[in-house]
């Protein structure tokens, strides 16, 4: 039985079709990240689930009940918003036992519940204070622990860590996970921050203008996106797209072409989805990009100018202008390709190299955003 | 930008100024200063015409025991507080209420409610002398506490409402999401959230309505009669009335009549905390 599942739900505000016929199931003790761009409905759909925002029609089932109908407080969830919501004129302990108080449970049962939930999140020495007294991560700790007290079915968390500076995101991350493992509950979080996606996530929902785009594991959906906007919104530096023509297309493959880019053939292309003349987009990740000596016939390449460098350590991202070949909706905004090496470079701006891929690295996206390129395998874990 | 601070080095204009707020300060306390100064004179003093000299003899404590043993002052304030306390309880429970639903649970007619409240702030409440009265004559409240409590509680509602909602709209949206995530029912988080955070709106509220009930003169003569539900504005007109010449017991009574406001604010002061929503949510 699947621990959350959602029928068609549609979601419309004044002039304003937040969600679309939204189908999704959750399985018990799995951990779901929902990303997409800001206003992509993520969250809207989160409230959902929560029963904070009512819907226009469809269903939403929790551990096989209905529950669309019913208060947020019935459905066996429990929430940590962004901005933490804490009560501000309680302490620790009054706000994480809150909502068991409510519910008229005995106090050493309140108490009991309390304890756990602070001995698991390492706050037993902040029972007593108020939440101005802590630090944001202790702040966030203590919304999560609240949650936690009431043991729910299902974890919400509509992006948690976004307040929080990049240090203790990395480390509240871990923690989150290592909590899932501890309680193994379903667990449910909304982020536009991808890194989260790709290092939390069981399975990963990306939304996109009130649409589910494309749900499946974090490798599945980086080594086969089904479109372009998931090719696109998972993996940093994003991937390069390069906006082209169809030259021919047969039974041998897909034929494209751009200017600057002498034409490549992509085979294993089912080729009765486009054909030639077709506007299509090759698009090809940093990494899948590196330096060759000189053009080699056969295998693709282009020259540019190196615009930037930066050095992170272990890896190098260069932005190389290789016009009149431009590469579209690149981290740079410039047109300039992005190339991710791993390893320390002495390449500096204004040098000129080769740039070259292997066909079989390169996605084919058609005319209307479809994956083309055959199924990639994915990297084992 | 205005006021703009006069220079350091301008010494003829700040001495003017200082001169001026100076001026305006003595001019403002004046009326204070002569009832407090003449409620500490003796009747012959003043019928001698010592206004504002120096006392020649201290009479205070004659003159306010005089206000006790000599008048029904301690009757009006007697009714000025049943009047008042009920009043200003009955307006912030009312104007909590209707807050907290026109802030957080918008239905169909919600806004043109609040327009009305809002709109009601606008009418001169002298102009319903007439119907007001007559209604309190039919319900056969008149000339009774009741009435006072009534009228008062009905027409501080609209402003409290306008005061109350206004502050509980600013509190953080995602604390009332949260409460009812965890399965606060809509009372259960007018309890444990709304009321403890709203405590310094309710003290500043409590202390403007204490103040204007307490104060108010007008409906004390519309709607009471009798020296048993007087309350102390009207007692004090009585008190010239008996005392025609006595001024330093008419003096002391003011003063005493005066005190509950002030006491009222220094009660509710500690209630007035700077940032009491700090921590809720970030920034």
């Amino acid at each position: 039985m699947s621990s959350v599942e959602l029928r068609k739900v549609d979601k419309h505000y004044a002039g304003y079709h937040a969600l679309k016929a939204i189908d999704l199931e959750i399985e018990k003790g799995e951990f779901v990240v929902m990303v997409g761009p800001s206003g992509c409905g993520k969250s809207t759909l989160l409230k959902t689930i929560a029963g904070l925002e009512t819907i226009n029609s469809g269903q939403v089932m929790i551990n096989g009940r209905d529950v669309t109908e019913e208060e947020p407080g019935d459905r066996g969830i429990a929430m940590v918003f962004q901005s933490y919501a804490l009560y501000p004129h309680m302490t620790v302990a009054e706000n994480m036992g809150f909502g068991l108080r409510m519910a008229n449970r005995p106090k050493a049962e309140i108490d009991a519940a309390v304890k756990r939930a602070a001995q698991i999140l390492r706050l037993e020495e902040q029972l007593d204070k108020r939440p101005k007294q802590l630090s944001g991560g202790q702040r966030q700790r203590v919304a999560i622990g609240r949650a936690i007290t009431r043991s729910p079915e299902v974890f919400l968390f509509d992006e948690p860590l976004s307040n929080l500076d990049a240090a203790l995101r990395t480390q509240m991350r871990v923690e989150l996970s290592s909590l899932h493992g501890q309680l193994g509950s379903t667990m449910i979080y909304v982020t536009h921050d991808q890194v989260e996606a790709m290092t939390m996530a069981d399975r990963i929902v990306v939304l996109n203008k009130g649409r589910i785009e494309q749900v499946g594991s974090p490798l599945e959906l980086y080594a086969n996106p089904a479109n372009i906007f998931v090719a696109g919104f998972l993996g940093a530096p994003r991937m390069n797209f390069i906006e082209a023509k169809v030259v021919s297309a047969d039974a041998s493959g897909v034929s494209v072409a751009a200017a600057g880019l002498p034409a490549i053939t992509l085979g294993d292309i089912d080729a009765s989805g486009v054909s030639a003349g077709d506007a299509v987009t090759v698009g090809i990740r940093p990494e899948a990009l590196h330096l060759v000596e000189r053009t080699e016939s056969g295998t693709p390449a282009f020259s540019g100018q190196v615009r930037l460098v930066e050095q992170l350590g272990h890896e190098t991202v260069l932005y190389v202008d290789a016009s009149p070949l431009q590469a579209t909706n690149s981290d740079s905004g410039t047109g300039n390709f992005t190339l991710q090496l791993n390893k320390v470079s002495a390449i500096g701006v204004g040098a000129k190299l080769q740039v070259g891929f292997e066909t079989g690295d390169a996605y084919l996206f058609g005319p209307d955003g479809r994956t083309l390129t055959p199924r990639k395998p994915v990297a084992s874990t | 930008m205005y006021p703009r601070p006069i220079p350091e080095n301008a010494k003829v204009q700040r001495a003017l100024y200082l001169g001026g707020v100076t001026l305006v300060v003595i001019l403002w306390l004046l009326p204070l200063l002569a009832v407090m100064l003449t409620s500490i004179r003796s009747n012959e003093e003043l019928m001698a015409g010592n206004y504002w000299g120096w006392p020649q003899k201290f009479s205070l404590i004659e003159n306010y025991k005089a206000v006790f043993e000599q008048t029904a002052m301690l009757r009006f304030f007697l009714n000025s507080l049943l009047i008042t306390i009920p009043s200003v309880i009955g307006v912030l429970i009312l104007s909590t209420l209707t807050g907290f639903v026109l802030s957080r649970y918008p239905f169909r007619g919600s806004n043109l409610i609040f327009a009305l409240f809002v709109g009601g702030n606008f009418l001169p409440a002298q102009i319903m002398m007439i119907p007001v009265r007559d209604l309190m004559v039919r319900l056969g409240l008149y000339d009774t506490i009741y009435a006072l409590v009534i009228f008062h509680i009905a027409f501080q509602t609209g402003f409290a409402t306008l005061f109350m909602r206004n502050f509980i709209a600013a509190l953080p949206g995602e604390l009332f999401q949260a409460a009812r995530a965890e399965g606060a029912s809509p009372f259960q988080t007018l309890r444990h959230v709304v009321v403890p955070l709203v405590r310094p709106a309710l003290a500043a509220l409590a202390i403007l309505v204490f103040t204007f009930v307490w104060n108010d003169y007008f409906w004390a003569i519309v709607l009471t009669q009798s020296d048993a539900v007087k309350p102390v504005t009207a007692g004090l007109n009585n008190l010239r009335g008996e005392w025609t010449s006595a001024w330093n017991i008419v003096s002391a009574a003011t003063i005493f009549v005066a005190l509950p406001p002030v006491v009222m604010f220094f009660m509710m002061q500690k209630h007035f905390v700077a940032g009491l929503t700090m921590g809720a949510v970030k920034g």
